[in-house]
């Protein structure tokens, strides 16, 4: 029937709207909807092919309908394929909005792969990346676009976090080597497994990306 | 509703039963047949029937096919719904039992059909956030839960609205009773 791969597509999304992270992106499915939609438009072009560009509707009512079929399957078809891509699109600006970049998207890739065999949804091309090359393409344009924006207030951080801090200060443990980092009061190099107490301000992205870790 | 509601797409993707009124020899894949004959019938999805009975060719054409109302919609759920409306399991009928029936009611003139669902929805409703109220002290489980398995797409996104709403009101004057 056609529309049924257009439906797994949707029902995809519609999960995906409940999720923190964003699933594998569904090439073989998107493929397969993109591919009814070529099937379909060839039957278009061979039902009118006798006519010549002559053909009255009301004369073969029988092909009328099969056309009239056939167009709405592909806007059906279109349809669900910008949604897909949507809801994807809308969680990705999320997740840029939340200090995430590519190479975070790319370091939640090893536990989808592990994930993906065995539920057995393969993206098809066996990449281990849970983005379309599209979409990571769309995650670094769009993130240089914030950045941008963000650019013009260099005073004041817009995708800070909202929460007045408690302390100035806090003990943060460093969970993978982030290299040396500038503070106020001087150099420190964060290397795996060691621990600090520094101004929560100078830490708070290395926080969100999964650097360090606050001790409480 | 929105183009890119997913939700909105999913309700459109229900099946709708049908009858085809004309002879139409190449959509016999519609039923797995060899062309569709006067008189067969089959169940479409929403998105296709929908145009398809709104379509004519000519003047005087009658429309390709007759809708009928879907089994969730039927004589005996209605019954059951006029009797009590928290009896019935709705998500066992439809998932999206409301955007299928006002989607319909577009096309039917159902007068006491329209009104049996309002008054559905308006005593569902009420317990629907009585039980939101409620999982936040007992946890999910106990008598309701059977209710809260029968809710459609749209009351379970009331549900959720209605929990949150509580958790939110709550949390707050735990922080101004803490400031």
């Amino acid at each position: 029937m056609y529309g049924d791969s257009g439906i797994k597509l949707v029902q995809h999304a519609k999960r995906t709207q409940n999720l923190a992270h964003l699933p594998p992106y569904q090439t073989e499915l998107v493929r397969a909807v993109t591919r009814e939609v070529r099937d379909l438009n060839k039957d278009v072009d061979d039902l009118l092919e006798p006519f010549q560009g002559s053909f009255d509707p009301s004369e073969d009512q029988a092909v009328a309908y099969t056309l009239l079929v056939n167009h709405i399957s592909m806007r059906r078809n279109k349809r669900c394929l910008l949604a897909y891509h949507r809801t994807r699109t809308d969680k990705l600006e999320e997740l840029v909005w939340n200090g995430a970049d590519v190479v975070d998207l790319s370091g939640q890739q090893v536990r989808d792969g592990s994930s993906r065999n065995s539920t057995g949804l393969t993206s098809g091309d066996g990449s281990t990346s849970s983005l379309s090359p599209q979409e990571e393409d769309y995650v670094r344009q769009y993130g240089d676009l914030l950045a941008a924006y963000k650019g013009q207030w260099t005073d004041i951080d817009l995708t800070g976090s909202l929460e007045p801090p408690r302390d100035l200060f806090i003990d943060v443990r460093v969970l993978k080597d982030a290299g040396e980092i500038q503070t106020e009061y001087g150099a420190i190099t964060l290397t795996k497994n060691s621990q600090f107490y520094v101004r929560q301000g100078d830490v708070e992205r290395l926080i969100a990306q999964g650097y360090l870790q606050k001790l409480s | 509703m929105s183009y890119y509601d997913v939700d909105a797409i999913l309700t459109d993707g229900e099946k709708v039963p049908c009858r085809f009124e004309l002879d139409v020899p190449y959509l016999g894949h519609l039923d797995n047949s060899n062309g569709l004959k006067p008189g067969s019938r089959l169940a479409l999805p929403l998105w296709l029937a929908e145009m398809f009975a709104l379509a004519s060719a000519g003047e005087d054409s009658k429309p390709p096919l007759t809708l009928t109302l879907p089994p969730c919609l039927s004589e005996q759920v209605q019954a059951a719904l006029k009797a009590d409306p928290r009896a019935v399991a709705l998500r066992d009928q439809s998932a999206y039992f409301y955007g299928v029936a006002v989607r319909m009611l577009d096309l039917f003139d159902e007068r006491e059909l329209s009104a049996i669902l309002r008054r559905t929805f308006v005593v569902r409703a009420a317990d629907v956030g009585l039980h939101a109220r409620k999982a936040e002290e007992s946890g999910l489980g106990g008598q309701g839960e059977e209710f809260l398995r029968g809710l459609d797409e749209w009351e379970r996104r009331l549900f959720r609205r209605g929990h949150e709403g509580v958790r939110g009101a709550k949390e707050w004057t735990d922080n101004v009773k803490k400031s």
